[in-house]
């Protein structure tokens, strides 16, 4: 099967005479919009306190998990299995997802300022101190400088897996992006850790609102980057890349710095200079 | 004329004026000014007592600078022990 869809996409020039993908009708887009919008609404309705808000929110949440995964599943045959991913393509989806990525960054930077905004000039309120009056941080050089290592040495394994793929050594590529992903999994559950021991919650003063909001904010990107990593190694596994044609897994790995820059600006902020 | 009543007749001399600067607080914003006002007020009478002459000059710059409700406020907070900041001297 492989051979013969090798063959497809080697014969490509000879009956298209471009290089892009033209989708074809999907029925996506159309009910992404509608479980994104039952999110929405179910969020809202949870929020106010509705009757059944939280049932929505979840059926909203699982709704889009799945036209996501089914979406997701489309793209993944048109690229293996039909061949429309020419370069042309390739560096079209690693153009958007680098967009994608750079849209991340501001709301980052969002949060970031928040944060200053809040603890370099702190307001009477609190008793102009940071952290306030009242309120005792998290020690840095506990689990937070034990999870800024486990991140670190995770960007260096997927890097051992990247460099692996690329050079044909499917044994280093399997076990680099392997570790990767669960080093990613120690890190989650020591933040899950950290949240049920710390002693402060989110209502506690801006101080407890920003420190979740922010860390909060980048354990989801960190449990989106674990899946990201994890469809990628399944497809290393099921001989879906090559050492030239691996532009989701590249896509994963940006991802993945990403979230790890992301946690040394808040180890360094948010933990160390702030506590 | 009798002395009681020459006194009676001199007008009773009156200041008025708001707190002059204050180098630790160059800002327009004199939020943070009030807040030690007060503050500084509160530590001097604990460690002096109400009667305490000099006192008077960080309460007339608390009076001065903070609104009437955030004094009511701060008051409030100090019986309540959730003033957010120490006023032990």
């Amino acid at each position: 099967m492989i051979n013969f869809n090798n063959q497809i996409a080697s014969q490509r020039g000879k009956f298209q005479a471009f290089p892009f993908h033209l989708v074809e009708q999907s029925p996506w887009p159309l009910a992404t919009s509608f479980t994104l919008l039952t999110m929405a609404l179910g969020a809202v309705a949870y929020f106010q306190g509705f009757p059944f808000g939280g049932e929505l929110l979840l059926l909203g949440f699982v709704l889009t998990a799945s036209v996501m995964i089914l979406w997701f599943k489309d793209i993944v045959i048109e690229r293996t299995y039909l061949g429309d991913h020419t370069s042309q393509v390739q560096s079209g989806i690693s153009l958007g997802f680098i967009l994608f990525v750079l849209s991340e960054v501001m709301a980052f930077l969002s949060v970031f300022w928040a944060f200053f905004h809040s603890s370099l000039a702190p307001t009477i309120e609190i008793g102009g101190t940071w952290p306030p009056v009242g309120i005792e941080s998290v020690d840095a050089f506990a689990i937070p400088l034990l999870n800024t290592i486990l991140l670190l040495s995770s960007g260096a394994f997927v890097t051992w897996g990247h460099h692996a793929l690329i050079k044909g050594d499917r044994f280093g590529a399997i076990v680099g992006t392997f570790i990767t992903i669960i080093l990613a999994l120690i890190f989650t559950g020591l933040q899950a850790f950290e949240y049920m021991e710390a002693p402060f919650s989110f209502a506690d003063s801006v101080f407890g609102t920003v420190f979740y909001a922010s860390t909060g904010l980048h354990g989801l990107h960190v449990i989106v980057g674990t899946i990201f990593l994890t469809v990628a190694f399944i497809r290393i596994v099921q001989y879906h890349y090559t050492d030239s044609h691996h532009a989701g897994f590249e896509s994963a790995i940006l991802y993945w710095h990403f979230v790890d820059v992301v946690w040394i600006f808040l180890y360094i902020f948010v933990y160390v200079w702030a506590s | 004329m009798s002395a009681d009543a020459k006194a009676q007749e001199q007008p009773v001399k009156r200041v008025l004026q708001t707190v002059g600067f204050d180098a630790r607080f160059p800002n327009q914003n004199q939020t943070k000014h009030c807040f030690q006002s007060y503050i500084d007020y509160h530590k001097c009478i604990n460690a002096k007592g109400e009667d305490f002459a000099p006192c008077k000059q960080f309460s007339r710059a608390y009076k001065s600078l903070c609104p009437n409700d955030w004094i009511s406020r701060f008051d409030e907070q100090r019986e309540a022990g959730t003033f957010p900041a120490s006023l032990e001297p």
